[in-house]
């Protein structure tokens, strides 16, 4: 592992805890009925976006992982949830020929929005079938627009930590 | 076959994290409540405490403002509900001694005065729901200070919920209102008893196991039963009738409640160190 992997490693865990301390204090009390934003599934669609599927993955696991801590939901619903969700955003990024700065905010809308409805059906399947509600579309379509309106400046964030070419060309 | 590992790597990489993450499902259900991974729960809550104090006082500012504009029209009938409030006040101040010794019979008629003896563990509330999928919230006192999973936690209008989770400083609540929440509860005109359960996201109640023939009026207050094994002590107020129906036919009415307390905006609450066992 070189110094530029370290490097991009600890910066990648300084924009995570960020997100997290911001999702904790500020986020979840921008509500709008049921929906907040929510960053910590943000930062790893942008995960996904910029490093591709692997890496985007593993970015999920970590961000969902974390997220999980500080719920009461199960733990590794939100790892699992956002790590498929970062690898189906990578493996679609790899098809992506031209790059522009709103394919951030649409990403992150749709990829949210199919992230909180893979959410509740993943709850329901381990038996929380209260998961699934009629609720859970309209909390979906917010979530999604608000990280859409985020996506900029979690975009930014994100190619500051992982410092790729590719997501410079989101990021401007 | 260098074709082969760049394209199966990426697949192997997810089914490791899925793999893991079934695992932390699993452990996670089977450890109900105890061992590594509510550890490590309280542990990061306790370790990120600190931060999220110093977080909350930055961005208060940021966060009430934002209260303010995307709930304008509640802050406007709550302005309006507290001036109706003073001016009643204003009127009861002039019939004091007989408003007084009113409200005590009162009060003593309808066991609604709810915390008693029971000794109370006073916290502030310092985390909304972060996920959408429970309806939970966190408060700033934890083991140190007396509260134990299980505890019933209430505020000045009733009941919130119950203690789920305790970390040294920090526990989580169980709003009554999450879908996973069943209270047992007693109609306070009739003495009718049911079973209250949250609907998730959402305002109401829905109490199960009503007789049909009971008489049920709007407005009515419902309290908890207290009934032998019941997680809560009895005669706290659950909520307010809102509708009761009987279907033909029907085994028990459906009867929807709306909790006493405005759950959203609860800032302060106090544990009752109370239970069932006691």
């Amino acid at each position: 592992m070189g110094p530029g992997q370290v490097s991009s490693r600890l910066r990648l865990s300084v924009v995570l805890l960020v997100a997290l301390t911001l999702h904790q204090s500020l986020f979840v009390t921008l509500r709008v009925d049921d929906a907040h934003p929510q960053v910590m599934l943000l930062v790893a669609v942008v995960g996904g976006l910029l490093a591709g599927a692997e890496r985007g993955a593993l970015i999920g696991f970590a961000a969902g992982l974390l997220a999980d801590l500080f719920v009461q939901t199960p733990l590794g619903l939100s790892a699992l949830t956002f790590a498929l969700v970062a690898f189906g955003v990578g493996s679609l990024q790899a098809g992506i020929v031209h790059t522009d700065w709103w394919i951030g905010p649409v990403t992150a809308f749709a990829a949210s929005f199919a992230g909180m409805v893979l959410y509740g059906v993943l709850g329901a399947i381990i038996g929380q079938a209260h998961y699934m509600s009629p609720r859970l579309l309209l909390a979906g379509v917010g979530a999604g627009a608000m990280n859409a309106v985020l996506a900029v400046p979690v975009v930014r964030a994100m190619s500051w930590a992982l410092d790729g070419k590719a997501a410079a060309a989101y990021a401007r | 076959m260098a074709v082969y590992r760049r394209t199966s790597r990426p697949r192997f990489t997810l089914l490791l994290l899925v793999l893991t993450a079934i695992t932390l499902l699993t452990l996670d259900e089977r450890s109900n409540g105890l061992g590594i991974v509510d550890g490590a729960r309280d542990g990061a809550q306790d370790l990120f405490a600190p931060v999220k104090a110093a977080a909350d006082s930055v961005f208060r500012p940021v966060t009430d403002f934002f209260d303010g504009a995307l709930h304008y029209g509640d802050v406007t009938a709550e302005n309006d509900r507290l001036r109706e409030q003073l001016a009643e006040r204003e009127s009861a101040m002039l019939q004091a001694a007989d408003a007084a010794r009113e409200r005590e019979a009162l009060l003593d008629l309808a066991g609604l005065d709810f915390v008693g003896d029971i000794p109370t563990v006073a916290a502030r509330v310092v985390l909304t729901p972060a996920s959408g999928f429970e309806l939970t919230l966190s408060i700033d006192r934890g083991r140190d200070a007396g509260v134990a999973k299980g505890m019933a936690v209430v505020s000045g209008g009733g009941l919130v919920g119950q203690v789920i989770d305790v970390s040294r400083t920090r526990s989580t609540v169980r709003l009554v209102t999450d879908a996973s929440s069943n209270v047992g509860v007693r109609l306070a005109a009739t003495g009718e008893t049911g079973v209250a359960a949250g609907r998730g996201a959402g305002s109401t109640l829905r109490v199960d196991l009503v007789d049909p023939k009971t008489k049920v009026d709007k407005g009515e207050i419902v309290v908890t039963s207290g009934l032998q094994n019941s997680a809560y002590p009895p005669g706290i107020p659950v909520g307010k009738v809102v509708a009761a129906t009987t279907a033909t036919g029907a085994l028990q009415q459906d009867v929807t409640i709306e909790p006493t307390v405005d759950l959203p905006r609860v800032t302060f609450v106090k544990v009752l160190q109370w239970g069932p066992a006691r």
